[in-house]
């Protein structure tokens, strides 16, 4: 297997139903999200593609209040670091989480965020 | 390989300036090559770093601009683009050049102009250097990668605000004897604590400023250098990378880009972290003041915090960290701050800091990341 094992308009299309996708190397079995070409554990280019359960908690996060300007109306925001129940860790904004009941190590799970144009990855309440 | 010294270093103040990046530039490439004596026309190469030219002032190939501009325009020149390190990326190629013998004299510099735009937009542009597939869409800005850093830091090594807040003050303290430097006024820990949120726990006075600037310095061959009055020579320039994504890193609390380049720089020099005396590292977070000075091994991973809060990092303290004030209080031009660093250590080791001299200095080190940790450049240079 060399062809991409799942391009980026594919991981988004699976996000926006709600399915995070992840990929497993056929060679050693280490998982990565977001997808990359070669193993970055073992070297080789195969992957299979695997659905993940969503489900981690958070490692670190903060509270964005000065905001690029795309998102000027939107500020106050959390984003987190999430470490998956697979190991893999991942960025995403919090959504429906109170900015002040945010800890380190609060179970969150997976969450899009779909906009018009584009689809995000979020974490909101387990 | 051929030894390589820095021959000549000039620096803008920094801060605001109604002048283009490339007339910043110009103008400390004039005061490096002055600094060398050396004509601009014993230069052989330019090697350039600027960000975001493309975005504020509507100009890519920064290069051959900034060569014109300073009257050297058929020299080869290269513009280098590592975010935040850029021109210590270019520095690094630049040695090597000399190094390999290519080139005997070479100018490496950098420059940016920001503050002709809005703090909204400097910020949107800066944080073009996050991924723009997984990152950049949640909205994430600089000030929230490292507060992201920051937390992880808090969380595993019980690092304090106040800890993260005595960096800045120490950097205030010395950039108030820093003629050029962007503040030149002493804050308190007290002022710090109280600023307000920029990205939670980072507050105003932990975030260096945005800041107009230019900075060059003139390296040399030895053969070269030996007819020029103070060489510095560059010891060890080493680089390291790491994941582009903050969620491809396992432990936030610690940047491996720094341990990696620091590794190497050391091994090159044939030094460890005890032999030196002067360092100018990337502060453009407090906590990132704390996480390099463990990275860089001067402390043990989780002990920057109490370093900072103890005094050790002050001038007179164990180990002196950014006696120019830093990125912090000198600022932050972020194409020109690896060149501007790398002339401090020079000045340093040349005993012409003045008020802000590291007493008795012989090796120093220079320090600089880009963006969200994923590019890191360490130098280290020494004197006869």
């Amino acid at each position: 297997m060399t062809e991409t094992a799942v391009t980026l308009s594919q991981f988004f299309a699976g996000a926006r139903e709600g399915r995070l996708t992840g990929v497993r190397c056929a060679g050693c079995g280490a998982l990565a999200i977001p997808p990359k070409e070669f193993c970055p554990a073992c070297g080789r280019r195969g992957w299979e593609v695997v659905t993940l359960s969503g489900e981690g908690t958070i490692a670190s996060f903060t509270v964005i209040r000065v905001p690029p300007r795309a998102f000027a109306g939107e500020a106050p925001y959390a984003i987190a670091a999430v470490t998956l129940r697979e190991g893999v860790s991942i960025l995403g904004r919090v959504v429906d989480i109170p900015l002040d009941a945010l800890v380190v190590g609060l179970p969150v799970r997976f969450r899009p965020l779909a906009s018009k144009d584009q689809t995000s990855l979020g974490f909101g309440p387990a | 390989m051929r030894r390589v010294a820095v021959i000549g270093v000039g620096v803008t103040k920094f801060g605001l300036h109604d002048r283009t990046s490339a007339e910043l530039f110009a103008d400390a490439a004039g005061d490096a090559l002055t600094d060398a004596g050396i004509a601009a026309s014993a230069v052989q190469a330019l090697y350039y770093g600027n960000v975001v030219g493309g975005e504020t002032e509507h100009q890519l190939h920064t290069g051959p601009q900034a060569a014109s501009v300073l009257g050297i325009p058929s020299v080869p020149t290269t513009r280098f683009e590592t975010a935040c390190a850029s021109s210590h990326a270019a520095f690094r190629h630049a040695v090597m050049e000399i190094a390999a013998g290519v080139s005997d004299v070479i100018l490496v510099g950098g420059a940016e102009r920001v503050l002709n735009v809005s703090t909204a937009e400097s910020t949107e542009y800066f944080a073009y250097a996050s991924d723009a597939v997984w990152e950049q869409p949640l909205g994430l800005t600089f000030p929230g990668v490292f507060a992201l850093i920051a937390r992880a830091h808090m969380e595993k090594y019980g690092t304090t605000e106040a800890q993260m807040a005595a960096v800045a003050v120490k950097n205030h303290r010395h950039g108030a004897l820093n003629p050029k430097a962007q503040f030149q006024k002493q804050i308190t820990i007290d002022q710090v604590l109280r600023s307000a949120y920029v990205a939670d726990p980072l507050k105003l006075l932990d975030c260096c400023p945005f800041s107009d600037g230019g900075a060059a310095v003139v390296l040399a061959s030895e053969e070269v250098a030996r007819r020029h009055r103070k060489p510095v020579w560059v010891l060890a320039s080493a680089a390291a990378s790491d994941w582009m994504l903050l969620g491809d890193k396992r432990d936030l609390a610690r940047v491996p880009a720094t341990e990696r380049a620091a590794a190497a720089a050391y091994r090159q020099a044939g030094l460890g972290p005890t032999d030196v005396d002067v360092v100018e590292l990337h502060d453009c977070f407090t906590i990132a003041e704390i996480v390099a000075t463990e990275g860089l091994g001067l402390f043990e991973p989780g002990a920057g915090g109490v370093a900072a809060e103890n005094g050790w990092t002050s001038l007179g303290g164990k180990v002196p960290v950014n006696p120019s004030g830093g990125l912090k209080a000198k600022g932050h031009p972020i194409g020109a701050t690896g060149a501007a660093q790398v002339a401090e250590i020079v000045t340093q080791l040349r005993g012409e800091a003045e008020r802000r001299q590291v007493d008795g200095a012989k090796v120093g080190l220079a320090h600089t990341l880009g963006g969200n940790t994923a590019t890191v450049l360490v130098s280290l240079f020494g004197r006869d």
